[in-house]
C-alpha cells in the first residue's frame, strides 16, 4: 500500500513523482531534510518510532553492504512493521522484496554505483521487486554528474551526502567533472557559493557549491522528464563519465524493463545526435513493429526513397517531387537513420515524424547495418506483395544499404531498378524522370484504397499483426488525410486518426467492434463504478501486461464500458494504489 | 510498540549463517605451517600497570582456534595460520618457545621484562596447551616481571593463573572481548560468549590476584575491536567508547587494548571490502575514542595494524603516519593532549562521515 508517493509523469524508467508529506516534494529530489533514520539493528535493538506525516521514516533496519553473503542476508533479514506514516524499508539489491512501505533504500548502493552493468542489474531487480508506485532511494551516491543517469534508470530520491563528502575532500563537482579544487584557478560556476574570491573559497564552500550543482541538475532532470526528453539529454551528458555511458547502454540491453516503461507516443522530438539513439526503445520498437506487425496491402511496386528533414516526409520539397513522379503508382517506403524504414501509411506514427537527425550525408557502419537489417526484415515479410522494386536512392549510404540487402538476398529475385544515376541526386530532373519511367504502365491506386490501407496499417502497428484486417475489413473513410475518420457501412464512426502521433482514437462503437474481433485487446478491468475523466489506480482490478503508456485501452467493469488512453503501463495499473491509470474518452453505463 | 525483529542470535540462525559463510571462505586457503615454528615473534615496548616495559610478543601456533574451525569471527584470518588437523605436541610447542628465546637473544639487549603469548585461541584451553606445556612455559619465564596470556573467558581459571603467579610473575589474561555490546559481538563479530562471561573471567583473575604470592598481581587485559563489519563509523565509535567505559568499570580489568579492524585475507570482512562494502575505521576515530576515554580507570591503548593502507585503519593518506605516531605516544603516556598536536584537512571529511554515514549508504569514503 503506498499512501505517500505518487507518480505523475513518466519518461521511460524515469518518473516525476510526488512525495506526499505534510509539505509535499516533487521528485526526483534531494530528501536529506525529510528523512529520519530509526537506526540500525546491527548496533542496538530499536523500537519502531512514532513517526509522522512530515517526515519519511527509515524503519529499523539491518543493512547488508555489498559483498554480504546470501546466507547472512537471509538469516538476519528484518520484518518491517506495518506503520501508518510515510516509511522506508532498507533492502539489498540482491534480496529486494515488497515490504509495503512507501519507499525503499538500497543498502549496497556504494557497491553498485560506478559500474554500469552492476548498477543496471541492481536497479532492474529492485524495481521489478518493489511496486511501481513506490519511491527508490539511493543515499550517499548522487553527484551533479551521475544523478541524471540514476534518475533515468529509475531512482527517485537522493541526498546531498556524496556531494558534501566530496566537497570536504576538495573535489569540485560539475555535471561534467570532479575537479580537484586546488587545480582550479577560477571557479567554473556562478552559484551563490561560488561568488567568493577564489582564494577565500574553502572546502566548506566547495561542499555548498556541490550541493547547489546537484540541485540545479535535478531541476534539469525533472524538466527533462516532464518534456519526455531525458534520454536526449543523457546521450550527451553521460559522455562525461565512462561508467555512465556504459550504464545507459546496459539499460538499452534491458529491453523488457525499459520497453515496458517507455510510452508509445510523445509530443517531444527525439534528437538523433549519437550512435546510441539507434538503441533507444522508441527506435527499436518502431523497427520491430514495422517488420513484425505491419503488412503492405498495396499491389503496386515498392519505391524506396531517402527520408527528408521535414516531417512528415510527404510535406517536404523532395517528397513532393517524388510524388509528382510516382503519382500513387508505387508504394513509397522511406529509408532513414535512425528509424529504419517508414512505409507511407506510417509516416506520421511516433517517432517517424518526431525525430531530428544530424545531417552530414556521412553514414556510420552501425547506421548502415541497422537500416539494412530493418530493410531486409521488411522485405522478408513483404517482398512477395511487390511485383518489383524501384530504388530511388542516392549513392552514399542509401544505395550501399539497398545493394547490401540485394546481395545477401536469398529469396525470389527482388528485381530492383536503380533510378538515381551514379553521383546524381534523387531530385535531379534525370532521376525524377527515371523514377516516372520505371513505373510506367502501373495503375494508380485510389484515395479510398490509400486511406483504408493507412488506418489498417496504423491498427496493425498499434494493436498487432493482422489487427488492421480484423478491425477495418469493411469500412468507409471520411474527412481529409491525415485526420481520417473511420466509419462502418452504416456511417457510424469507429475511430479517428490522430495526426500528431499517427495513432487511432476509438469511439465507443469502435471499441465494441475491437473487443469482438480476434485482434489483441488492451483491456483494463475496473471495479463496479462508472468512470468519468480518469480511472485511478485503486479502481483497477486488472490490466493487460501489454499495455504501454499512450496505448488505446478498453475500460470495462460490471457497471461500465469505455475507451481511453493509458497513463500507466499495464502491470503498473494493476499493482498501484495511487495515481491516474488511464484517461477516459468515452464511457457508457451498462 | 512492537519490536521489529526477533533476536536472531538467540535462535542461532545468524551464527549458523556466519559460520557457514566463514567456513566456506576459509576453505579457499590452502597452506600448512610447521608446528615447530611459532606463527610470529617480535620485540616491542608496552605500557603496563607498572609503566612502559620491553616486551617479547609470541604468537604460539597451538593448532589454531577451535571456534574458527567451526567458522569463527568475521574479521579474523589468523586461523589460516594454524597447523592442519589440530593439536600440536608438547615438544613442538617447546620448540616454538626455544625459537622465540633465540629471537630475543639475537635481537634484544637483555631479556624482556614483559612476555606476551597469544595463540589465536586460548592458552588456558587444555586441548591447545596441555598442563605439562603450561607448567613448562611458566617455569621458562619464571624470572620475568610480567606475562600476558591470551584466552577466551570460559577457560580463565584462578588455579591456572596461580601456576604463573606462584613464581612471582604478574600475570594478565588477554581476553578478546571485542566489544562490551553483546549484540554487536554476536551479530557483527560472530563471537559466542557474553559480556557476563567476561565479567566472570575478570572475577577469576581478581580471585587469583587475592590468592597470589606477595609481589605478584593477576588481572585482565581486554582486547576490543573497533568497527566490525556492518557498523557505520559513528556506531563503531560509540560502541568503543561505551565498551571501554564498561570494561574499565569491571574489577580485575586494568588494561583495555582497543584495536581498529583491518582487512585480513580469507575473512568475511575481506569479502565485504572486495565488494566496496567495508572500510576500516579512520585513525581519527581511534584518536577520538582514546581522547574521550582518557579519564577512565584503566590503561587504554591501541595498536593500529596496517595504518595508512587501504586494508588497515586510515585517514586521507597525508596524515596517517602523524596520527599513528600520536596514538603510539598516547599508548605510552596516556596523555590526551597529544591529539591536539595533530590536524589535517581530512578531519572535515571524517566529521561529515560521522554525521552522514548510515547503514544504507556505507561506506561513504574509501
Amino acid at each position: 500500500m503506498t499512501d505517500y508517493f505518487e507518480v505523475h509523469e513518466r519518461d521511460g524508467a524515469a518518473r516525476v513523482g510526488e512525495l506526499r508529506l505534510e509539505s509535499p516534494r516533487t521528485t526526483p529530489a534531494l530528501v536529506d531534510d525529510v528523512v529520519e533514520d530509526a537506526g540500525s539493528l546491527w548496533s542496538a535493538d530499536r523500537e519502531v518510532p512514532e513517526g509522522d506525516d512530515s517526515t519519511l521514516t527509515v524503519l529499523p533496519h539491518r543493512s547488508f553492504p555489498g559483498g554480504t553473503a546470501e546466507e547472512v542476508q537471509e538469516s538476519f533479514a528484518v520484518e518491517y512493521p506495518d506503520v501508518g506514516y510515510p516509511s522506508v524499508a532498507v533492502i539489498s539489491s540482491e534480496g529486494a522484496a515488497d515490504h509495503g512501505t512507501d519507499a525503499y533504500a538500497v543498502s549496497d548502493v556504494q557497491s553498485i554505483t560506478g559500474h554500469g552493468a552492476a548498477l543496471v542489474e541492481a536497479v532492474v531487480s529492485v524495481r521489478e521487486a518493489i511496486p511501481a508506485d513506490t519511491a527508490l532511494l539511493f543515499s550517499g551516491v548522487a553527484t551533479p554528474r551521475n544523478v541524471a543517469l540514476l534518475a533515468y534508470a529509475g531512482v527517485d530520491l537522493f541526498d546531498e551526502t556524496a556531494a558534501v563528502v566530496k566537497g570536504t575532500q576538495g573535489r569540485y563537482l560539475t555535471t561534467d567533472e570532479a575537479y580537484f579544487l586546488e587545480d582550479l584557478e577560477e571557479l567554473p560556476c556562478s552559484c551563490p557559493a561560488c561568488q567568493k574570491p577564489r582564494e577565500e573559497f574553502t572546502r566548506e564552500d566547495c561542499a555548498e557549491h556541490n550541493v547547489n550543482a546537484l540541485e540545479a541538475e535535478l531541476g534539469i532532470v525533472r524538466r527533462r522528464i516532464r518534456d519526455g526528453r531525458l534520454r536526449d539529454y543523457l546521450e550527451g551528458q553521460a559522455r562525461h563519465d565512462q561508467w555512465l555511458t556504459a550504464a545507459m547502454r546496459e539499460l538499452d540491453s534491458q529491453w523488457g524493463y525499459l520497453e515496458e516503461r517507455t510510452p508509445i507516443l510523445r509530443d517531444a522530438q527525439i534528437s538523433a545526435a549519437s550512435e546510441d539513439t539507434l538503441r533507444r526503445v522508441e527506435i527499436q520498437r518502431y523497427a520491430d513493429r514495422v517488420t513484425s506487425r505491419y503488412r503492405n496491402r498495396f499491389a503496386n511496386p515498392l519505391v524506396l526513397a531517402p527520408c527528408s528533414a521535414a516531417k512528415p516526409y510527404s510535406e517536404s520539397q523532395s517528397h513532393r517531387q517524388f510524388h509528382d513522379a510516382i503519382q500513387w503508382r508505387g508504394h513509397l517506403v522511406s529509408m532513414t537513420s535512425p528509424i529504419g524504414v517508414v512505409p507511407q501509411e506510417l509516416e506520421t506514427t511516433y517517432p517517424a515524424q518526431h525525430y531530428d537527425t544530424v545531417v552530414t550525408g556521412r553514414w556510420s557502419a552501425d547506421e548502415k547495418e541497422f537500416v539494412a537489417k530493418v530493410l531486409r526484415r521488411y522485405l522478408e515479410r513483404n517482398a512477395d506483395t511487390y511485383p518489383y522494386v524501384v530504388a530511388h536512392v542516392p549513392d552514399e549510404g542509401y544505395r550501399d544499404i539497398v545493394e547490401r540487402v540485394e546481395d545477401g538476398w536469398e529469396g525470389e529475385d527482388l528485381d530492383i531498378t536503380y533510378t538515381v544515376p551514379r553521383g546524381g541526386h534523387p531530385t535531379d530532373e534525370e532521376s525524377l524522370s527515371n523514377l516516372a519511367e520505371a513505373l510506367s504502365g502501373e495503375l494508380k491506386y485510389s484515395k479510398r484504397e490509400r486511406e483504408h490501407n493507412t488506418v489498417r496499417a496504423i491498427a496493425d502497428y498499434l494493436l498487432g499483426d493482422g489487427a488492421g484486417d480484423e478491425l477495418f475489413d469493411d469500412i468507409q473513410t471520411t474527412s481529409r488525410y491525415p485526420k481520417i475518420q473511420v466509419r462502418d457501412r452504416e456511417d457510424t464512426q469507429l475511430a479517428t486518426m490522430v495526426p500528431q502521433y499517427g495513432t487511432l482514437s476509438f469511439t465507443l462503437e469502435g471499441a465494441k467492434r475491437w473487443v469482438e474481433t480476434d485482434a489483441p485487446v488492451r483491456r483494463v478491468e475496473i471495479d463496479g463504478f462508472v468512470p468519468h475523466g480518469s480511472v485511478l489506480a485503486p479502481g483497477v482490478v486488472d490490466a493487460d501486461e501489454d499495455i504501454r503508456v499512450g496505448d488505446e485501452v478498453v475500460v470495462e467493469g460490471p457497471k461500465a464500458f469505455g475507451v481511453g488512453r493509458a497513463e500507466m503501463f499495464g502491470r503498473e495499473m494493476a499493482g498501484s494504489t495511487r495515481g491516474i491509470a488511464c484517461e477516459i474518452r468515452h464511457v457508457e453505463e451498462k | 510498540m512492537s519490536k521489529p525483529t526477533p533476536d536472531v542470535y538467540e535462535q542461532g540462525k545468524g551464527m549458523d549463517a556466519h559460520n557457514q559463510v566463514m567456513r566456506e571462505i576459509r576453505s579457499r586457503k590452502e597452506a600448512s605451517y610447521d608446528p615447530h615454528e611459532p606463527t610470529r615473534v617480535w620485540l616491542d615496548e608496552d605500557n603496563t600497570p607498572d609503566g612502559v616495559k620491553q616486551s617479547l610478543t609470541i604468537i604460539l601456533n597451538t593448532g589454531g582456534c577451535r571456534w574458527a574451525r567451526a567458522g569463527g569471527c568475521t574479521m579474523c584470518g589468523y586461523v589460516a595460520e594454524s597447523v592442519d588437523g589440530g593439536s600440536v605436541s608438547h615438544d613442538a610447542l617447546m620448540d616454538q618457545i626455544d625459537v622465540c628465546l633465540a629471537h630475543e637473544a639475537e635481537n634484544g639487549d637483555e631479556p624482556a621484562e614483559l612476555i606476551k603469548i597469544y595463540t589465536s585461541g586460548s592458552f588456558f584451553d587444555e586441548r591447545e596447551v596441555g598442563a605439562e606445556t603450561r607448567k613448562a612455559i611458566a617455569e621458562t619465564f619464571a624470572d620475568r616481571e610480567r606475562i600476558v596470556l591470551e584466552s577466551l573467558p570460559d577457560f580463565v581459571d584462578r588455579e591456572k593463573i596461580g601456576e604463573f603467579t606462584q613464581y612471582g610473575i604478574d600475570t594478565d589474561v588477554a581476553i578478546g572481548l571485542e566489544t562490551a555490546t553483546d549484540r554487536v559481538r554476536h551479530d557483527c563479530v560472530n563471537k559466542y560468549f557474553d559480556f557476563a562471561d567476561f565479567e566472570d573471567a575478570c572475577a577469576e583473575a581478581a580471585a587469583a590476584d587475592d590468592a597470589a604470592a606477595e609481589g605478584a598481581d593477576a588481572g585482565v587485559k581486554a582486547y576490543l575491536l573497533m568497527k566490525p563489519p556492518f557498523l557505520t563509523e559513528s556506531e563503531a565509535i560509540e560502541d568503543m567508547i561505551d565498551s571501554i567505559e564498561r570494561c574499565a568499570d569491571v574489577s580485575g580489568c586494568h588494561t583495555v587494548s582497543m584495536n581498529p579492524c583491518n582487512v585480513q585475507r580469507y575473512t568475511m570482512v575481506d569479502e565485504l571490502y572486495f565488494s566496496s562494502g567495508y572500510r576500516p575505521p579512520w585513525l581519527w576515530s581511534v584518536a577520538h575514542v582514546l581522547e574521550k576515554t582518557a579519564d577512565v580507570d584503566a590503561i587504554v591503548v591501541s595498536d593500529p595494524v596496517g595504518h595508512g593502507s587501504d586494508r588497515g585503519p586510515h585517514n586521507c593518506g597525508e596524515c596517517d603516519d602523524l596520527v599513528q605516531k600520536a596514538i603510539k605516544d598516547f599508548d605510552l603516556r596516556q596523555d590526551p593532549s597529544v591529539f591536539e598536536q595533530v590536524s589535517c584537512e581530512c578531519e572535515l571529511t571524517w566529521e561529515t562521515v560521522r554525521e552522514r554515514e548510515r547503514g544504507f549508504n556505507q561506506p561513504l569514503t574509501r
